[in-house]
């Protein structure tokens, strides 16, 4: 390829030597032109620069799938990513994650294969319906309910992406995606085998949604994992601690399993207004069940009531309507529950007159802006820190106290991958004096989930270091921290649970944004 | 080094040879069958395939038209009986691939969709969308790893072929994780490792379509059949040579020159840009040469229009390359248009094979792209290639798994197997010259693509051929700069290049030899066909003074030649 070279580019790669057992980076630098791929760029570095980089590549059309690797911290198809694209004048470039490395980018892609072995990637039915000689008609709508699903590569973006698949009994968004895909081919008939190789495993899903955020070919394998737990609650071969969650749901309107008589119980100090005594305000405060019931967070419930009183701004919550908003409901394939919790929360919000509702969830949030029916409404919502990153904007909050803290914020998967609310978060934490800011490594976009997504918050039963949150947390040590600051109850519950579990409470907490600003008014 | 043993060992795991394994498990499910592939299977060339799969699927259409148009495109070098039988079997495979959970598109009323391609005169390319070999693959590799009897060796690079007494006996290969050579040990070897076309420098095939089964079996005394002939398929996306499927040309789109005209009136007034392959390019290539195309930074282009198809059918019909065309090539086929150049297709030629895919040696197979049986002839239809892999990839399995029912395991040759690792080892990986590969094999591909391309001379092939000839010397003063032992691609880089050179100058002695024009094989200084002397097939035999060629006759049923028109 000739063309005008447009810049020079930096590619930082990470190398192991498996014969000396050694890792290290090299750098190299890379003319770039118009057209220039990342495989065009790695073949141009084994050509001319290093002959001992190694690296995986073949189609260089962005159909084999072998060429993933991890570019600042996402993973992507070399080929079939634009180096001008990138934005960048210097990449780093390793291999994929949660598979074991061979050689420099090269990862052994065994684990990742082996799943599939686990599930049947060929049609199901009886043995005399193959005996046809003529194709299993399918008209062209029945086709278009699994063909997105068919696109996958197997190129193990998603896996490597994946916070569950640390726990290697977990078969991992490609596998699951791909059980759906047949689950969803109106000529198989293998529905009840193909439940079977799930049940014990797909809970391990947070429904973080990396694997749909990064997949090369837009792959949904997030939902493919709701329809497949859907399948199998309708079939009812659910964990014991997934029932206890559904029926405290069905029973209580909530996951904490507490009568909703007690869901004000946090504010009964405060003097928060609530429906139905109230019927309109400016601002519907939704807290959350987590929030509401849990006694460690319901700190940041206050928090939240402290600083709406302090804006002065006309809020009030539902009191004892408000249900679990059913985002990890849903997300854990009870469709008929999240329903019901969906339609008493809407018929709520339209008895009660509000012009925006402030969620301190990104989960309740996440389904109020994405979830149908709640999505129809097309609801005025923000989460608190959108909310929060406005009134500092205008100068209506004055932090006075400085908080010399080193904090690191945890993006989380509902605000920030699902909703790419990234920014609203570090603002609040900047305008705080004498705190610093420091980012994760893996943050963002590439941000790992802390292991609370539906609904394993409450179903946690991983060996410790197969927890997404110990991942999470060992990873703050490394940066020498003392919080990680969370915008999402959730977040709370699972970093502080891994933090007992590595017994480093005495070196760093996780706090909620909410609850280091409470410490600088 | 540990020895394996099975009795049936394919070598690659494309569309025929994964085909293979699955008919062979289903001739008899107690045999014990290995499948080698330097690459996962699912990063085969294969999955590149994207227009589709033709089969005589509906009452208009019929067995005699589809072999009728494969043999005329074939410009009448194919072997007839192997057509007949071809046509005959390929509805039998879309069907198998419909029953292995492959999405093929649909008519309304549920039946698998058909369209229509260049030189076929029904629509009857049954396609999954633009990702036709893509989904076959997917569902071909989903059935194969059901059989617990078919175990994978992925990511294992065969070097060389055992034979004695003409009977094969195995193969060497290494394991690429460890870097450890292995010897096989088989009752039969089915060979699947797809073409050669990255002898070539513009090129629409994955950086690892090296031809290296073709040289293995060259290298132990299989002629390489009609490896003159070479496709060249009109539309490589420039400047990486990515193809640009003729289905963008069957759903309507328009080849125009840089004064706008649809040149393609002047060499096909009927067809137009539906015109065999062979004629598409060479128009496209004449107006290059006369200076009607397009000039760009990556030189001369043609472009290719599909701007009146209007976004909704271009997003229904051709996503792929829409996504290919933005991503790869900078240009959105909705409002540009992309530019475009014939590239390096298809290998007609390759291992001489006859229509059961029995080789010259006893047990050695071959099915798929590597295979000469000939069913192409001196050019293929598109859709035709994935349908071979299919059939014959059956036909493979099949044949081979009746072949070991009454055979026992040969002892293995230990001097050869010996001989080999040291070629391997001490001559390739130990070599301390002052060659780089990379060097050397670019300078290959640009000699491939200056002298032995579409238009080909006498003088220029003489020296191609001296130079290819110059270049073979060079490979043995060589340094791999990577003296690992795991996953050393330099080390397997250096083995492809030694194989391709071996490849090129088998290309180049046969298109030098050939003086006529016939198909995608067209000499300028004997630009006629000459069904007199030439209407035969070339057999290329290895020696170590470089290829021996011989002839043998075209097997004619039904048609006899006549002049070829679109
Ligand atoms: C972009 C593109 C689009 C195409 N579209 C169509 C189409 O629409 N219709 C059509 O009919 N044809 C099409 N073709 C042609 C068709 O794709 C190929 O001819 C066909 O897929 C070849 O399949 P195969 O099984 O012979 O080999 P391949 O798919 O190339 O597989 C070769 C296998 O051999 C293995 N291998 C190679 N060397 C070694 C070694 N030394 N050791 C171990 N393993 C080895 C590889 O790992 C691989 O598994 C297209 C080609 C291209 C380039």
């Amino acid at each position: 390829m000739n063309g005008e070279v447009l810049k020079v580019v930096e590619f930082k790669i990470r190398r192991y030597d498996p014969d000396e057992k050694k890792h290290y980076m090299s750098t190299y630098k890379v003319p770039i032109r118009k057209g220039t791929t990342v495989l065009d760029a790695l073949n141009y570095i084994k050509e001319n620069l290093d002959g001992t980089l190694t690296f995986r590549h073949s189609c260089r059309m962005g159909i084999c799938g072998s060429c993933a690797v991890n570019i600042n911290g996402k993973p992507m198809l070399a080929c079939y990513t634009q180096v001008l694209d990138l934005n960048a004048d210097s990449l780093t470039v390793e291999p994929l994650s949660n598979m074991p490395l061979i050689k420099d980018l090269v990862v052994d892609i065994q684990p990742f294969f082996q799943n599939f072995r686990k599930i049947k990637t060929t049609l199901i039915k009886p043995a005399e319906a193959f005996r046809r000689e003529n194709e299993f008609p399918q008209s062209p709508e029945e086709l278009k309910k699994f063909w997105d699903l068919t696109l996958c590569t197997k190129c193990a973006v998603c896996y490597s992406a994946c916070p569950a698949a640390i726990d290697e009994k977990f078969l991992g968004p490609s596998a699951l995606t791909a059980n759906y895909r047949f689950i969803a081919d109106s000529r198989d008939e293998g529905l009840e085998e193909r439940l079977k190789p799930m049940t014990d495993n797909v809970w391990l899903c947070t429904s973080c949604n990396s694997c749909t955020l990064f997949c090369p070919k837009l792959v949904n394998c997030s939902d493919s994992v709701i329809e497949d737990r859907s399948l199998i609650v309708e079939m009812g071969a659910i964990p014991r601690t997934v029932k206890d969650v559904l029926e405290s749901v069905m029973k209580y309107h909530n996951p904490m399993g507490t009568h909703q008589n007690k869901r004000m119980e946090w504010a009964k100090d405060l003097n928060v207004k609530t429906f139905p005594n109230v019927t309109k305000a400016d601002v519907l405060y939704f807290v959350c069940c987590s929030t509401a019931y849990d006694i460690r967070n319901r700190e940041i419930a206050k928090t939240m009531a402290l600083v709406f009183g302090k804006l002065g701004v006309d809020y009030a919550t539902l009191g004892e309507e408000e249900w679990c908003c059913g985002d990890h409901i849903l997300r854990m394939g009870e469709k008929g529950l999240f329903e019901m919790l969906a339609e008493h929360n809407i018929e709520m919000f339209r008895k009660f007159n509000a012009d925006k509702i402030v969620t301190l969830s990104p989960h309740c949030y996440n389904t109020f802006k994405n979830d149908k029916p709640y999505k129809d409404l097309g609801l005025n919502v923000q989460h608190y820190t959108e909310f929060l990153a406005e009134a500092l904007e205008n100068g209506k909050i004055k932090l006075s106290k400085p908080l010399n803290r080193r904090v690191a914020y945890h993006d989380p998967c509902f605000l920030g991958k699902r909703n790419r609310i990234y920014d609203a978060p570090r603002q609040i934490l900047q305008s705080i004096n004498g705190l610093e800011l420091v980012e994760m490594k893996r943050t963002r976009e590439s941000s790992f989930c802390c292991g609370g997504g539906a609904g394993r918050v409450w179903t946690e039963e991983a060996e410790q270091e197969k927890r997404p949150c110990v991942n999470r947390v060992k990873e703050a040590l490394e940066l020498g921290v003392d919080a990680i600051a969370v915008a999402c109850p959730f977040c709370v519950t699972t970093l502080e649970d891994a933090m007992k579990v590595l017994d480093v409470e005495n070196k760093i907490a996780v706090k909620d944004i909410l609850e280091l600003l409470k410490e600088t008014l | 080094m540990e020895k394996y043993s099975h009795d049936i060992v394919i070598v690659g795991a494309g569309l025929a040879g994964l085909r293979a394994a699955v008919a062979a498990v289903e001739v008899n499910d107690k045999l014990d069958i290995a499948v080698i592939s330097k690459l996962h299977p699912l990063r085969s060339h294969s999955v590149c395939a994207q227009g589709g799969t033709a089969a005589v699927m509906r009452d208009k259409d019929s067995f005699e038209l589809h072999a009728w148009d494969t043999v005329k495109g074939a410009d009448y070098l194919a072997d007839q009986d192997v057509v007949e039988f071809f046509v005959q079997r390929a509805p039998r495979e879309i069907v198998k691939m419909d029953h292995y959970g492959c999405p093929w598109s649909r008519t309304p009323d549920g039946k698998i969709d058909q369209r229509p391609f260049g030189g076929h005169s029904y629509p009857r390319a049954c396609f999954a969308a633009d990702m036709t070999g893509f989904h076959e693959m997917h569902a071909l590799y989903g059935k194969a790893t059901s059989y617990d009897k078919v175990k994978f060796y992925d990511e294992w690079f065969a070097t060389s072929l055992l034979v004695e007494n003409n009977t094969i006996v195995g193969l060497t290969a290494i394991d690429l994780k460890t870097g450890e050579m292995h010897a096989f040990q088989a009752k039969a070897v089915i060979i699947a490792t797809g073409g050669h076309e990255r002898i070539y420098e513009f090129t629409t095939f994955s950086h690892t379509t090296t031809g290296d089964g073709m040289a293995m079996a060259y290298r132990v005394g299989v002629p390489l059949e009609d490896m003159e002939f070479v496709q060249f398929h009109p539309t490589g996306l420039v400047p990486s040579g990515v193809l640009i499927t003729e289905g963008a040309r069957g759903e309507g789109g328009y080849l125009l020159n840089a004064n706008g005209e649809r040149f393609m009136k002047r060499y096909a007034p009927e067809k137009m840009e539906l015109a065999p392959r062979d004629v598409v390019s060479r128009a496209e290539q004449t107006e290059i040469l006369e200076g009607r195309a397009f000039t760009g930074p990556y030189g001369p282009y043609i472009a290719l229009d599909l701007r009146h198809l209007g976004e909704e059918k271009i997003n229904e019909r051709l996503p792929l390359i829409r996504d290919v065309a933005i991503k790869l090539g900078g240009v959105d086929p909705v409002k540009e248009v992309i530019p475009i150049r014939p590239a390096a297709h298809y290998s007609m030629g390759g291992i001489k094979a006859n229509i059961r895919t029995e080789t010259p040696i006893s047990g050695l197979y071959a099915a798929g792209e590597c295979s000469c049986l000939s069913l192409h002839g001196a050019n293929r239809l598109g859709t035709n290639s994935t349908a071979e892999c299919l059939v014959f990839g059956a036909v493979a399995g099949e044949e081979a798994a009746k072949y070991v029912a009454s055979k026992s395991f040969k002892e293995m040759p230990h001097e050869k197997i010996a001989a080999e690792e040291k070629r391997v080892f001490d001559e390739v990986l130990g070599s301390e010259g002052g060659e780089s590969v990379p060097a050397l094999r670019d300078e290959m591909r640009r000699l491939m693509n200056a002298k032995a391309w579409i238009y080909r001379k006498g003088d220029d092939l003489e020296s191609a051929l001296k130079e290819v000839r110059e270049l073979k010397k060079r490979f043995k003063n060589i340094k791999v700069e990577d003296k690992g032992k795991a996953f050393n691609t330099g080390f397997t880089a250096a083995l492809q290049l030694d194989f391709m050179l071996d490849l090129a100058e088998v290309t180049v002695v046969s298109a030098l030899a050939r003086t006529e024009s016939r198909g995608a094989h067209s000499r300028l200084d004997y630009p006629k066909r000459d069904d007199e002397k030439w209407l035969v097939h070339t057999l290329a035999y290895y020696t170590t003074d470089g290829p021996k060629l011989e002839y043998q006759p075209v097997t004619i049923t039904k048609w006899q030649p006549a002049a070829r028109k679109y």
